[in-house]
């Protein structure tokens, strides 16, 4: 049996965006499914309050921000650091018509989870030639 | 900046590594950004530093009276992660469970990596094995390891007959 192991990703700065908050942003690794009448999208965001999660869609561009809480009690040193805390924010082109009305979010064990049903009018269909 | 900061004298080991405390090291990071930048798109990316391949990536925080380790496991609970202390050398291994029902998805877009890991972290000074804390929220694994008392410490100290 063959085991895959874990592979970190560096976490990626978000340069693009001008922000309100002060402090580091990263992208948040996503995965992305595209199935034929919905996609599915998983963004790893660990850390981030649920509360402030913000999620718009907006001219077929989606975008999903968070902000996470830095917890820095005065009197702890911190010894080794190998990953650093942040917000999270990303924008995605969407190239199907999305029905905004029935878009579900959750989050749980600091991954977001999208659930965008297509359109009716996106689902592929076969025209007639009218003779 | 003092000569002894700058030639090391002996070998640190990587858990008191400090970033102001050495200046290879900061400038060897600052060379792998640099690389990193620059050969994203090739995907080589020499020069790593030795926990860039590691997982999970862990903060290590302290006081007087306990250490504080903590690690971004998302996607994960409590089921999937199992932690062990052994001769003052903390165990993190689990695995990430990739969701059956999304295999047969058509993925066109792939960035979160699922398997198993794991880690040995050897903590920085002793602690108390019994009183030892752990809490996972938001797939963030926070544990607390309490330090021993400076009494039993000292009591380990061994005279020369």
């Amino acid at each position: 049996m063959t085991e895959t192991q874990v592979q970190k990703k560096e976490k990626k700065d978000v340069d693009k965006v001008e922000r309100t908050r002060s402090g580091r942003c990263f992208i948040p690794p996503t995965d992305i499914i595209d199935k034929e009448d919905r996609i599915t999208v998983l963004a790893d965001m660990p850390g981030v309050e649920q509360t402030s999660i913000d999620i718009t869609l907006e001219n077929n561009v989606l975008t999903i921000q968070g902000c996470v809480k830095e917890e820095n009690p005065e009197n702890y040193s911190l010894v080794h650091s190998e990953y650093q805390v942040g917000d999270y924010y990303r924008s995605f082109t969407l190239s199907d018509t999305i029905d905004q009305d029935k878009i579900k979010a959750k989050y749980e064990n600091g991954i977001l989870r999208l659930e965008l049903p297509k359109a009716e009018k996106a689902k592929s269909r076969k025209i007639e030639i009218q003779s | 900046m003092k000569i002894k900061d700058i030639v090391p004298t002996k070998i640190r080991s990587s858990l008191k590594r400090r970033e102001e405390e050495n200046p290879f090291l900061t400038l060897r990071q600052e060379m792998n950004r640099l690389f990193d930048n620059f050969f994203d798109d090739f995907s080589i990316r020499p020069f790593k530093t030795p926990w860039e391949r590691t997982y999970p990536q862990v903060n290590i925080k302290e006081n007087d009276k306990q250490i504080e380790i903590s690690a971004e496991l998302p996607g994960m609970d409590q089921k999937d992660v199992d932690i062990s202390l052994y001769n003052n050398i903390l165990t993190i291994q689990g695995e990430k469970r990739q969701e059956q029902e999304d295999k047969e998805g058509d993925y066109y877009h792939m960035e979160c990596s699922y398997g198993s890991f794991h880690r040995d972290i050897p903590l920085p000074s002793e602690v108390d094995a019994s009183k030892v804390k752990a809490d996972f929220k938001k797939g963030v694994l926070k544990i607390f390891l309490p330090k021993k008392e400076e009494a039993e410490r000292q009591a380990k100290k061994i005279e020369i007959s």
